[in-house]
């Protein structure tokens, strides 16, 4: 419950909203009571011929009730669905602010997209909260209380009959089904997580299914967990359906009593006749709404599991970082890095994904670190963008450790380009304006043409995630966007893997053009326009293996050597 | 649309059962209205004792127990058959794509099938667990109910006849004039609710680039824009139900002021028939607002059933398999005698390939990426069918061959191998049919190279897939391939190499392993490295589809000019 509290936290900025619609539900209720029972009432007078004015008062009555439950009701859709949104908005920012400080060392713990999809859909389930678990109980609660007071007037037994039935409906048999249903929603998640599986590895893996003759053996594992899956919902739906069903049930129990303990009271003269009527139309209309509470428990489960994995997320150790903020070592000058006997493990993990790592780069040099996929290339860049801290070892900018410096202070001052750069939907003009404040349209425009994207205009449109760029069009607008930046320190992680050979050529001219007098590291798994680099640092499975200059390298005829043969004996144009 | 009714109609005994529980619902409505309105009447007029209307409170309790098993009886019918339909669903797009998924997989298309697979056939659901028991409901119980009706008091039946048409034609208009707005509004709807999910996808991105603040208030912003569309689409929904109600209130308001006005001054009815009246006429209103709501949720499966409709009339080649068996153990002969093959939209990927593979040759592919490499490995495989010509195993068309025979002998390195949930010695004893031995699995791993490496694991061999840390690198996985195909044993090997990417042990594994198993089998390789082709007993030059040259590599080198400078770019360094 005490993920709950911070959504109610959130949910109670919209007080005007919560009140309108609570105060519109609550007429509608009492309105419709009235409407009915006075219409049972209505009937029952009319037997009695009384005279037409008292009859004529009573259906102006009616009408009355009628319009002003029909108009709540519509009051309390609107306001209840306005403020549900309005909320949905506030927790999207609340999340968004508690999520922003973990990015991106987070994102490596989930690697796919799958959990930022799962943020987006838990946050809109918690829509269900507002709307089916926080006020339709309080709107139920007070229109049983007016009417349970306005029924002691004719009939006390009636009334209490009708309070039993109140908690009966709306407390105890939800309360009870609600504590069945956790077993089965497990149920079904776990038998849906396997038939998602199933379908998954049916999928990518067919070919190697059918080579190795397992597609009938496969098949039957689906169909078996299909029909598990299938089998788990229709216990769910039947739960459910079941629920609603006991609580009509209650609900038209209630009524029989009623009738029954007021039929009783009548012959014995402790009621008035002409009540029974309006009893009976009170008691079946009252607990119209009651059948909505039966799923109220599965509404309060989906919204409480919902906030606990939006906890989990946000309140991960592992990646609160220390922030020790010290500005003054990183102003607009080319850095000198050193890192020293750097190790790193990811979190949870007990393989070393970097050994012993040591280099630097002095201010103003040019380094491009190569090695195969999966040798810890870009994780050395994401150490020295301080997104994560290393296990062992050091990394000091102009002589200052890293730990005193602050991510923003790293990041203000370097042109990154990561290996997926992420494009907004939205222009050109846009996307490329992330870079850096106050650029003006002919800067802009001459970048494009450096990277020769110059047959964009800064009004095209980009996609989401850049869909309508095809990867090296991503790539170039990427670099475009480091470009602009104009810091003095650039970490490049293959910027350019997707772009052909002779484009790669030009664009890593006019970078070592713009980048003179910065510090530069290329991560690059083509070894090809590196002669020009002030030193190569090779990897393999975490370990620096050789280090030097394009010469030194291929003189030594090591490791570097044997790449560059590999790559020299690639053929066709890949 | 056609398919959900087909489907549908499969039920019939189901669709019966629903029927006539509606009418027994029905029945047990019209006695509930009758039992109240008799106990009322006799305890407030006829002046009866308590004791005389026990057996009728009993009565009306009885009925009321029936009313709500029927209901629940008539959903749970809904639900079976929701059940029964996707299972079915799930059963013929299963059908459809293991005949031919490997278009699909081929297309990168096979995330979008699992969704379909497992979202679509979920959002098929509530068309029939709810919007058909519902409209079953709402056509029989209301006809049953106006017969009561027109039965106790015509006048009343008259007024809800008068009225009762409003609420169709009332909706119908508001319907019209909406609709294209409506639309028009879930298209922003969608790229409002985009907007979030964007941002954080694009969270390190700003970071990086010190904008994150700034994209709070975008994330404001468009929800609120997202709310205001929503409201307005809303808001049309809720004035719907608004004038329902307006409308059923003004039938039940003229029903009781006619009822009043009979019962007072023209005292020609009884109060017996004018609360019955009372009680009906609200229940048929009901029924129709119901039907109004569960058109709401039916109408979001229309998306996913048109989806699967998609899906499934979507036409496939099927690859077909005969009963001649393949005795011999020893590597087979292969024709390709005029083959051709060509995917749905953009002409044909492969054309007139006539070639014959020798036992035990070692054949390269070559040729620029979109030539029709991989689709001819793919078709030698069986994975594939040609659509013009033939491919012919030992002099045997392909077709009539033992499929399980065919695949007994063939192994497939892919260049991104698929590993299966399950322990790494699983996915390396899936090479072997009959069940390998721990000892035979890992002498398979140590002749791919991987047994360190496995052996360094926590649990060794049996490490889960999925567990291993962050997971296992394309060179590992490739290697596991390899495994695979050291327990194996096959007489074909087809293997795709590896373009670029891979250290330099996985290489020279890769290149040790091919060549041992090459001792015993056919190698047909997609070949990317110049000594692979330069090894070649033949090579296969492919240049749009089409088989070029063939020829050893001292053949091609004199005869074909392309060949000629695709050799000799490489030899002068790659492209500067």
């Amino acid at each position: 419950m005490k993920g709950l509290g911070s959504v109610i936290t959130v949910l109670l900025k919209e007080k005007r909203d919560i009140i309108l619609s609570i105060i519109c539900g609550v007429l509608a209720g009492i309105t419709s009571v009235g409407l009915f029972s006075s219409s049972g009432y209505l009937i029952s007078q009319a037997a009695l011929a009384p005279p037409i004015y008292t009859l004529m008062v009573l259906v102006a009555v009616v009408k009355l009730l009628g319009i002003i439950s029909a108009v709540s009701r519509y009051g309390e859709r609107y306001f209840s669905h306005r403020g549900t949104f309005t909320m949905l908005s506030n927790l999207r920012v609340s999340f968004y602010e508690k999520m922003e400080p973990l990015v991106p060392a987070i994102f490596q713990k989930y690697r796919s997209g799958d959990l930022l999809a799962r943020i987006v859909g838990d946050i809109e389930t918690l829509q269900n909260y507002f709307l089916r678990v926080f006020y339709p109980p309080i709107v139920i609660v007070l229109v049983f209380l007016v009417t349970i007071f306005f029924t002691s007037i004719f009939s006390l037994e009636a009334a209490l009959i009708i309070l039993a039935g109140l908690l009966l409906t709306t407390f105890i048999v939800p309360a009870l089904f609600g504590w069945r249903q956790q077993n089965i929603d497990r149920r079904v998640r776990e038998s849906r997580g396997e038939l998602s599986t199933e379908v998954t590895e049916f999928l990518y893996g067919f070919r190697d299914l059918k080579i190795y003759q397992q597609v009938n053996k496969k098949e039957s594992e689906l169909l078996h967990s299909s029909d598990a899956y299938l089998e788990e919902q229709e216990r769910e739906n039947f739960q459910k359906i079941f629920s609603e069903s006991v609580n009509t049930f209650v609900s038209l129990l209630v009524s029989v009593s009623v009738l029954a303990v007021g039929a009783y009271l009548v012959t014995t003269g402790q009621l008035n006749g002409v009540f029974l009527a309006l009893l009976v139309m009170i008691s079946l209309t009252v607990f119209e709404n009651t059948t909505a509470m039966a799923i109220y428990p599965s509404y309060l489960q989906d919204s409480r599991q919902a906030v606990s994995r939006l906890d989990t997320v946000v309140n991960d150790q592992e990646y609160h970082l220390p922030d020790n903020n010290n500005d003054t070592v990183m102003k607009g000058i080319a850095p000198s890095v050193e890192v020293k006997n750097m190790c790193f493990s990811f979190p949870g993990e007990k393989r070393n994904t970097l050994k012993d790592i040591s280099f630097s780069l002095p201010e103003g040099s040019k380094t491009a670190i190569v090695g195969a996929s999966g040798s810890g290339k870009s994780t050395i860049m994401q150490l020295l963008l301080k997104i994560y801290p290393p296990s062992d070892g050091m990394i000091a900018y102009n002589q200052q450790s890293i730990e005193k410096l602050s991510q923003e202070t790293i990041w203000e001052n370097v042109n990154v380009v990561l290996q997926s750069n992420h494009f907004f939907y939205g222009t050109v003009r846009e996307n490329l304006e992330l870079a850096k404040g106050g650029l003006n349209e002919e800067e802009m425009q001459h970048i494009l043409r450096n990277v020769q994207l110059d047959h964009l205009s800064l009004d095209d449109q980009v996609m989401e995630k850049g869909g309508n760029l095809s990867g090296g069009e991503k790539q170039r607008l990427a670099l475009a966007r480091a470009m602009l930046r104009r810091a003095p320190f650039w970490l490049l992680d293959e910027p350019t893997s997707s772009v052909d050979a002779v484009t790669e050529k030009e664009l890593y001219d006019r970078l070592l053009e713009l980048a003179q007098d910065d510090t530069v590291v290329l991560i690059s798994h083509r070894l090809t326009g590196l002669e020009k680099m002030d030193q190569i640092i090779v990897m393999e499975q975490g370990l620096i293996i050789e280090q030097g200059t394009y010469d030194e390298l291929m003189g030594r005829k090591g490791y570097f050597y044997q790449m560059k043969e590999i790559e020299q004996s690639v053929f066709g144009g890949e | 649309m056609d398919r959900l009714k087909q489907l549908m109609m499969e039920q019939k005994s189901k669709l019966i059962s629903m029927f006539i529980l509606a009418v027994l619902s029905g029945f047990a409505i019209i006695g509930q209205a009758y039992l109240f309105v008799i106990i009322v009447d006799r305890i407030f007029l006829k002046g009866y004792g308590f004791s005389q209307v026990i057996p009728l409170l009993i009565g009306l309790l009885a009925v009321l127990l029936t009313r709500t098993l029927f209901t629940y009886l008539n959903l749970r019918t809904g639900i079976k058959m929701a059940s029964t339909i996707k299972g079915k669903l799930r059963r013929s797009l299963l059908n459809k794509y293991s005949n031919s998924p490997l278009q699909a997989s081929l297309h990168g298309q096979s995330g979008q099938k699992v969704s379909v697979m497992m979202d679509t056939v979920d959002g098929i659901d509530s068309y029939f667990s709810s919007y058909i028991p519902q409209v079953i409901q709402s056509t029989v119980i209301p006809l049953m109910l106006l017969v009561v009706i027109f039965m106790e008091h015509w006048t009343t039946g008259i007024i809800i006849l008068i009225t009762a048409p409003f609420i169709p034609v009332f909706m119908m208009i508001i319907g019209f004039k909406t609709r294209d707005k409506s639309e028009e509004q879930f298209d922003q709807m969608a790229a409002f609710s985009g907007t979030f999910l964007d941002t954080l996808q694009g969270l390190t991105t700003l970071k990086l680039f010190g904008k994150s603040q700034q994209q709070k208030e975008k994330i404001r912003n468009s929800s609120l824009r997202f709310r205001d569309t929503t409201m307005e689409v809303l808001k049309i929904a809720f004035t719907n139900s608004l004038a329902l109600e307006f409308i059923s209130m003004l039938s039940v308001g003229l029903v009781a002021l006619e009822i009043a006005v009979r019962l007072i001054i023209f005292q020609d009815i009884t109060f017996f028939t004018g609360f019955l009246m009372l009680i009906i006429a609200p229940e048929f209103f009901t029924k129709l607002k119901d039907l109004g709501s569960a058109f709401h949720t039916g109408r979001t499966s229309m998306g996913a059933a048109k989806k699967l409709e998609e899906e499934l009339t979507e036409t496939i080649q099927n690859v077909e398999w005969g009963s001649v068996p393949i005795v011999s153990t020893e590597p087979p002969h292969i024709e390709l005698n005029q083959a051709g093959f060509s995917y749905n939209t953009d002409g044909f990927a492969l054309r007139n390939i006539t070639h014959e593979i020798q036992p035990y040759e070692q054949v390269a592919i070559v040729g620029k990426s979109g030539s029709g490499k991989s689709t001819m490995l793919n078709m030698i495989a069986g994975l594939i069918s040609p659509m013009n010509g033939e491919i012919r195993i030992n002099g045997k068309k392909r077709e009539q061959l033992r499929e399980h025979d065919w695949f007994d002998h063939l192994s497939y390195i892919s260049q991104d191998p698929y590993l299966f949930s399950g322990t790494i010695a699983d996915n390396i004893a899936i090479g072997s049919s009959k069940g390998a031995s721990r000892t035979e699995i890992i002498k398979a791993a140590e002749k791919a190279g991987i047994d360190i490496l496995i052996q360094s694991l926590d649990h060794g061999y049996d490490t889960q897939i999925g567990e291993a840390g962050r997971g296992i690198s394309v060179g590992e996985r490739q290697r596991i391939a390899v495994a695979r195909a050291f327990l194996k044993r096959p007489s074909v090997i087809l293997f795709d190499e590896p373009t670029t990417g891979l250290d330099l042990q996985t290489e020279q594994i890769l290149q040790a392993s091919i060549k041992e198993l090459g001792k015993n089998s056919t190698i047909i390789t997609v070949a990317h490295r110049l000594h692979t082709i330069k090894n070649a007993d033949k090579i296969l030059l492919l240049e749009d589809g089409e088989l070029r040259a063939s020829g050893s590599h001292e053949d091609l080198l004199n005869s074909d000019a392309v060949y000629r400078k695709m050799v000799t770019v490489q030899q002068g360094g790659m492209a500067q």
